[in-house]
C-alpha cells in the first residue's frame, strides 16, 4: 500500500488532460453515475422503510446515555483483548524470529515451522482450539484468555514475518563492520540490527493491529464481553437487530480505519514503508 | 481417541469439510478478483462519483471485521426480507472481504508502474486503450503475481467463517467444532483441520513465488 497523494497522481496520469469532447462525455457520466449511487442508496433506505426497520424504537435506544456506556465496556473489553494479544504478538513474534534467522538449524527449523503453523492456519480454528480441546485436557482458562491466547499467536506469525523483513531491510555493511570490529553476534543482533529494524517496521505493526481487532470479534464464541458479544445483548433487550448491528459495524469500520490512518502517518513521518507482503489475514 | 479410531469415524468428515474449503476458496477468490478488477476500474476512472463510490467501498470491507459482516448477511439481511442460504452468505462475505483487498493489490501494482512511463507512452503517440494494454496490465499483472498468492491464502482462512453458520456440509474449521462437541477428539481432531490448511497454504505458496519468480519485473 503506497501513499495516497501517489494513488491520485498516478490515477491522474492514466489519463490525457481531457479535451471539450472528453470533458463533456465526463460530465455525461458523473451525472449518470450520480443518478446511479443515488437510485442504489434509495432503494436501500426503502428496504429499510418497507420492512418497518426504518421505525424510531429501533434507533432511539441510541440515544440513550445507558447504551454507550454498555457499549463503551464492551468497548474496552475489545480493546483490553486487543492490546494484550498485540503485546503476546510482538514477544513472541520477537522470538519466533529470532528463532528463525539463529544459526542453529534445528532451531531455525521449528522457529520456521511454528511461524508457518500461525500464518497458515484460520484463527477461529486456534479459538476452537482453546475453547474446546483445551478444556479436554483439565486446563481450565477464563473466556478472557481463551480469546486473548488465539488471537496473540495467531498474530505472532506474521509478526515474526514482517520483524524479518524489518531486520532485512538494515543494510548488510552495517553488520560487515560491526562484525570486523569484533563485536559479537549477540551485541551485532541487539545493538545494531533490531534497533533500527523495529524502528523500521513500527508502522506495520500498527497497521496489522487491524488484524486483531478484526480477530477479537470472535469473543463470543467464548462469552467474553467484548464489543460485539455486548451488542448481541443490547439487541435481546430492545429487539432492534439490524440497527445495532449496523451502528456496530460502522464502529468497527471506523475504528479499524483510524488504526490504519495513524499507521500511515507514522510511515509518512518516519519516512518508512508499511509491509504488505507478509500478511495472509484477512477476516 | 486415537488417530485411527478417529479417522475411521470422522474421516470422511475431515474429507467433506476439506474439499468444502476449497470450493469455498475457489468460488470466493474468483468472486473477489472479478469484484476487485470492476472496483479497481471504478477507483481509476475520470468520473468522480465512481471514484468514490470505489474508494469507499474498500475503506468500508477492509476494514469491518468478518465476523461482524457474516453476521450482517445471515441475520440482518433477512430482517429486511433478503434471506440467503448459509453457504452463498459465506462465499458472498469472502467475496466483499476479499475483493476490497484485491483492488488495493491492483491499485498499489498500477503505483509501482510509474507516471513516467505513462507520459512516455503517450508521448509515443499511443492512445488509451494501448497504454492501458501495453504498458499498464501487464506490468500491473506481474508485480501483483505475491500479493494475489497471499490474498488466495487469505480467503481460505477468511472461509473459516463458515464454522458461525450452521454449514452442510461443515468446511474444515466447523468440523472441529463439530467433532469436538460430539467427542472428545482432543489436539489430534485440531491437528487434522489445522494440517489440512498448513498444507494448503504452503502449495499455493509454494507456486505463487514460482510464478512470481517467472514474471516479476527485477527494478
Amino acid at each position: 500500500m503506497s501513499s495516497h497523494t501517489d494513488t491520485m497522481s498516478m490515477r491522474d496520469a492514466l489519463f490525457e488532460a481531457p479535451g471539450p469532447r472528453m470533458r463533456r462525455n465526463i460530465r455525461v457520466g458523473t451525472a449518470i453515475s450520480l443518478v446511479l449511487v443515488a437510485v442504489a442508496l434509495g432503494l436501500v433506505v426503502q428496504r429499510f422503510y418497507l420492512t418497518g426497520q426504518l421505525a424510531a424504537k429501533y434507533w432511539t435506544f441510541f440515544g440513550q446515555a445507558s447504551t454507550w456506556a454498555f457499549l463503551g465496556r464492551g468497548f474496552l473489553g475489545t480493546i483490553q483483548v486487543a492490546l494484550v494479544a498485540g503485546v503476546i504478538a510482538l514477544v513472541l513474534g520477537l522470538v519466533l524470529m529470532l528463532g528463525r534467522t539463529s544459526a542453529l538449524r534445528p532451531v531455525a527449523l521449528v522457529s520456521r515451522v511454528v511461524i508457518d503453523f500461525f500464518r497458515g492456519v484460520p484463527s477461529l480454528l486456534l479459538i476452537y482450539f482453546f475453547f474446546l480441546v483445551v478444556p479436554q485436557y483439565g486446563i481450565k482458562l477464563s473466556s478472557f484468555w481463551m480469546i486473548t491466547l488465539p488471537v496473540g499467536l495467531a498474530a505472532s506469525g506474521v509478526l515474526a514475518e514482517v520483524f524479518r523483513a524489518g531486520v532485512n531491510a538494515v543494510p548488510r555493511g552495517q553488520v560487515e563492520a560491526a562484525m570486523s570490529l569484533g563485536m559479537s553476534k549477540h551485541k551485532i543482533t541487539f545493538k545494531i540490527v533490531l534497533p533500527q529494524a523495529i524502528r523500521f517496521v513500527i508502522p506495520t505493526l500498527i497497521s496489522q493491529l487491524v488484524v486483531v481487532v478484526k480477530d477479537t470479534t470472535v469473543a463470543y464464541v467464548v462469552s467474553y464481553p467484548d464489543m460485539l458479544q455486548n451488542a448481541r445483548v443490547l439487541i435481546t433487550n430492545y429487539d432492534a437487530l439490524v440497527s445495532t448491528y449496523f451502528v456496530i459495524a460502522i464502529i468497527y469500520i471506523l475504528l479499524n480505519y483510524l488504526i490504519n490512518k495513524a499507521s500511515v502517518a507514522v510511515a509518512r513521518k518516519t519516512g518508512t514503508k508499511i509491509i504488505s507482503r507478509t500478511s495472509t489475514a484477512a477476516v | 481417541m486415537g488417530l485411527s479410531e478417529l479417522l475411521t469415524t470422522y474421516g470422511d468428515v475431515y474429507l467433506t469439510a476439506l474439499l468444502t474449503t476449497w470450493k469455498m476458496t475457489a468460488v470466493s477468490y474468483v468472486g473477489a478478483m472479478v469484484l476487485a478488477l470492476v472496483v479497481t476500474v471504478m477507483r481509476v476512472s475520470p468520473i468522480r462519483p465512481l471514484r468514490v463510490v470505489g474508494d469507499l467501498y474498500v475503506q468500508v470491507f477492509r476494514n469491518i471485521p468478518g465476523v461482524s459482516l457474516v453476521i450482517i448477511i445471515v441475520y440482518a439481511l433477512p430482517v429486511l426480507k433478503v434471506v440467503l442460504d448459509y453457504g452463498p452468505s459465506v462465499v458472498i462475505a469472502c467475496v466483499l472481504l476479499g475483493s476490497a483487498f484485491g483492488s488495493e493489490n491492483f491499485m498499489s501494482g498500477i503505483n509501482t508502474i510509474g507516471v513516467g512511463q505513462i507520459e512516455a507512452a503517450r508521448s509515443l503517440g499511443m492512445g488509451f486503450v494501448q497504454i492501458q494494454r501495453q504498458v499498464v496490465i501487464p506490468q500491473a499483472l506481474r508485480s501483483a503475481v505475491l500479493p494475489m498468492t497471499n490474498l488466495l491464502i487469505a480467503v481460505m482462512l477468511t472461509t473459516a467463517l463458515g464454522s458461525q453458520v450452521p454449514l452442510s456440509p461443515n468446511e474444515l474449521t466447523g468440523a472441529v467444532s463439530y467433532i469436538n462437541t460430539r467427542s472428545t477428539g482432543g489436539i489430534l481432531a485440531f491437528a487434522i483441520s489445522a494440517l489440512g490448511y498448513v498444507l494448503t497454504a504452503v502449495v499455493i505458496g509454494f507456486v505463487g513465488n514460482r510464478i512470481d519468480k517467472r514474471v516479476r519485473i527485477v527494478r
